[in-house]
């Protein structure tokens, strides 16, 4: 298959620049430096064309911000994205649009993604419109065509977002993205805010919308019995880095991170009752000073010296299957466990 | 009635009357608890959940007023309890969890003085033992080094420990009844694991009835002894939680099952509810699943009363499914 996306080394930080006043006080040691929070730490990542790759996490996991990065939406602070090869942050002009546009992206909210004063065929039809993808003439059959698409009554493209439901708002929003023949979707918890009876809704959408119309989809979830319902391959975040990635059926079937195994442990399911929660340990540390060696360590219920120490790489423990942990390299293995009383320590630390 | 039911609601109906007309957020709810019970509460947004939870604390704000019903709390009619009254209940035999734990902290107090508070306005007691019992409380929940931590602004504390202290802010009185409304929706799955895991030794230890109410199947069966499934201001269905996930007899309970991924072949289209809930003012006549309902007939454009074939275990429904013995 053809590589859609690749993602190489990718580092963001978010730092706040200081004023003049706060670098006069910053520079006379009366004020510390503003934090930096490490949003991405080296991550890699690639998409094929067709496929769909589900991207979980929890909070700060940098998840969003990776999605954000390949849409080409943030700059990387270091490391670069290929968009079919190419290194989205070369390209000029009416290529940088096109690259723009066959990528496009939905957010979780709807609502505050969609503007509420504008009518819905204007939200559709705006970005053909301004592009030039269709005469003007044809914008409003495009946008009936689109919203026969994605399952709205084209009748209603005079109406407002508020005069919709949640459900039906999302579909407005995967309506604009569509309207600009995109091939690639980065879909951001695009079914978090929906009611469950309206989630199954979307995700048999947009599995409808990957089928007919081969797209590529990036998609970004904390939930991961949606993720593996829907995707081919998986992504497992933690803290910036990826921990594990590997085939649906693998993660479920196989999973190798103890993150993995605990996130796994942990999803409500309705075939777990009256369950007795056996749970990780401590926190998850902020993204402003990240723990050293595996950002998993002070939680993880097999911690050695040599995880505090150093950061596992991401490699391949059967083909298709990679997994940053140390647990994985023999030689690694020798390093004794830490202590409870250790790993407390260490959980206190980086409570935010 | 057996000698610890701790709570019976019936019949009740809280309504807004608006310009536009009659809001009937619950319609008609029947509830039973038992002590040392959990009970969870499980709707989509605009079921009329949350507004149950407020009315049997007295809690629902004018316009909106308790309608219809009857609600006995250990052999009190809360109905008929006395403003004065429900203050005294509120917070001692009956206390509530909210959603967002910065809703309910006072963000410029620190979470001690805040915590005393609560235990002297419901206990003639010393500062000082006021303040021993809030660091016990925030030991029992797992906050690490509560002598400490009890000095601390709720801003300090990450949003898993601010939940874990609004559950020990609910907890300062052992009460009889806690509510908790979606409590760890908007936690991480891992930190919810460790809030519902305490939540439910709790629970047990200490023998207090919860009312669980979350939009999450998932949880509720993690969770839960009992399931009520609410639907446009009615419980439709209620049952344990056995029963109601494995044998539903309402097609709303059954196709919200269905339609949850883990029900589903991995890549094949889910099975999905087809139409959205009726909005609050254009509920239609009848039963208000009939029009996303396959076993809808002319008979659902009456009101389906409850099939009650236990003391707890009953659903809306003309046309119930068969159910798995």
């Amino acid at each position: 298959m053809i590589e859609m996306i690749r993602v190489e080394g990718v580092t963001k930080l978010f730092r706040r620049e200081p004023d003049l006043a706060e670098r006069l006080a910053i520079r006379a040691g009366l004020a510390k430096p503003p934090a930096t929070v490490h949003a991405l730490d080296g991550v890699d990542l690639t998409v094929k064309r067709g496929e769909v790759v589900g991207l979980v996490g929890e909070s700060g996991c940098g998840k969003s911000t990776l999605g954000r990065v390949v849409a080409g939406m943030l700059p990387p602070t270091a490391g670069r994205v290929l968009n079919q090869g190419r290194d989205i942050a070369t390209l000029r002009g009416a290529e940088a649009r096109g690259a723009r546009l066959a990528t496009q992206i939905i957010f979780q909210d709807p609502m505050s993604s969609l503007n509420p004063r504008k009518r819905v065929a204007e939200i559709i039809g705006e970005a053909p419109r301004v592009h030039g993808l269709v005469p003007a003439a044809e914008v409003p059959a495009r946008v009936a065509g689109l919203m026969a698409r994605v399952g709205l009554d084209p009748s209603f493209a005079g109406r407002y977002p508020h005069q919709f439901s949640g459900g039906q708002r999302q579909r407005i929003g995967i309506a604009r993205a569509l309207a600009v023949n995109p091939e690639f979707l980065v879909c951001d918890e695009s079914i978090a805010a929906l009611d469950v009876s309206i989630q199954a809704q979307v995700i048999n959408l947009f599995m409808e919308l990957r089928r007919e119309l081969g797209l590529t989809l990036l998609f970004i979830s904390h939930d991961l019995s949606v993720v593996r319902h829907i995707s081919d391959r998986v992504v497992i975040m933690y803290l910036g880095r990826v921990v594990e990635e590997a085939p649906a059926d693998a993660v479920f079937a196989a999973p190798n991170h103890p993150y993995t195994q605990a996130l796994l442990e942990e999803i409500p399911r309705l075939d777990r009752r009256r369950r007795a929660f056996s749970t990780v340990k401590g926190e998850i540390p902020s993204p402003v000073n990240p723990p050293p060696g595996c950002h998993f360590h002070p939680r993880c219920p097999f911690a050695m010296e040599v995880c505090t120490r150093v950061r596992p790489a991401l490699a391949e423990i059967v083909p298709a299957h990679r997994s940053a942990c140390h647990l994985n390299d023999p030689e690694a293995r020798m390093s004794p466990r830490l202590g409870s009383a250790q790993q407390e320590q260490l959980q206190r630390q980086g409570t935010p | 009635m057996s000698g610890d039911t701790l709570l019976t609601v019936r019949g009740l109906k809280t309504h807004f009357p608006t310009p536009a007309g009659t809001i009937k957020a619950v319609d008609g709810v029947d509830l039973m608890l038992k002590r040392g019970q959990i009970l969870g509460l499980v709707g989509e947004s605009g079921s009329g959940k949350s507004i149950t939870g407020f009315s049997l604390l007295g809690l629902v704000d004018p316009p909106g007023r308790i309608v219809e019903g009857t609600l006995d709390f250990k052999g009190e009619d809360l109905r008929a309890a006395s403003p004065d009254r429900l203050r005294a209940l509120r917070g001692d035999r009956i206390a509530m969890i909210f959603q967002d734990p910065m809703m309910t902290l006072n963000p410029v107090l620190r979470i001690g003085t805040q915590m005393v508070e609560t235990v002297l306005a419901h206990r003639k007691v010393s500062r000082a033992e006021a303040r021993a019992r809030s660091v016990e409380v925030l030991a029992k929940v797992g906050i690490p080094h509560p002598e400490e931590r009890i000095d601390a602004y709720p801003h300090e504390f990450s949003g898993g420990m601010r939940q874990r202290v609004a559950i020990a802010i609910a907890l300062l009185h052992e009460p009889d009844l806690i509510i908790a409304d979606e409590p760890t929706t908007a936690l991480d799955v891992t930190i919810q694991s460790q809030i519902l895991a305490q939540v439910q030794k709790l629970a047990a230890e200490m023998g207090m009835g919860l009312i669980w109410i979350s939009h999450d199947l998932g949880v509720v069966a993690a969770l839960a002894d009992e399931i009520a499934v609410m639907y446009a201001g009615r419980i439709v269905e209620r049952g344990t939680v056995d029963e109601v996930l494995d044998s539903p007899r309402h097609p709303y309970t059954q196709g919200l099952i269905a339609s949850t991924p883990m029900a589903n072949d991995r890549g094949r289209p889910l099975r999905q509810i087809p139409g959205s809930a009726p909005p609050p003012l254009g509920r239609p006549e009848g039963c208000p699943f009939r029009p996303r309902c396959p076993r809808a007939t002319e008979t659902c454009l009456v009101d389906p009363p409850e099939t009650l074939v236990a003391e707890n275990r009953g659903w809306r429904c003309f046309h119930p499914l068969e159910g798995t013995p």
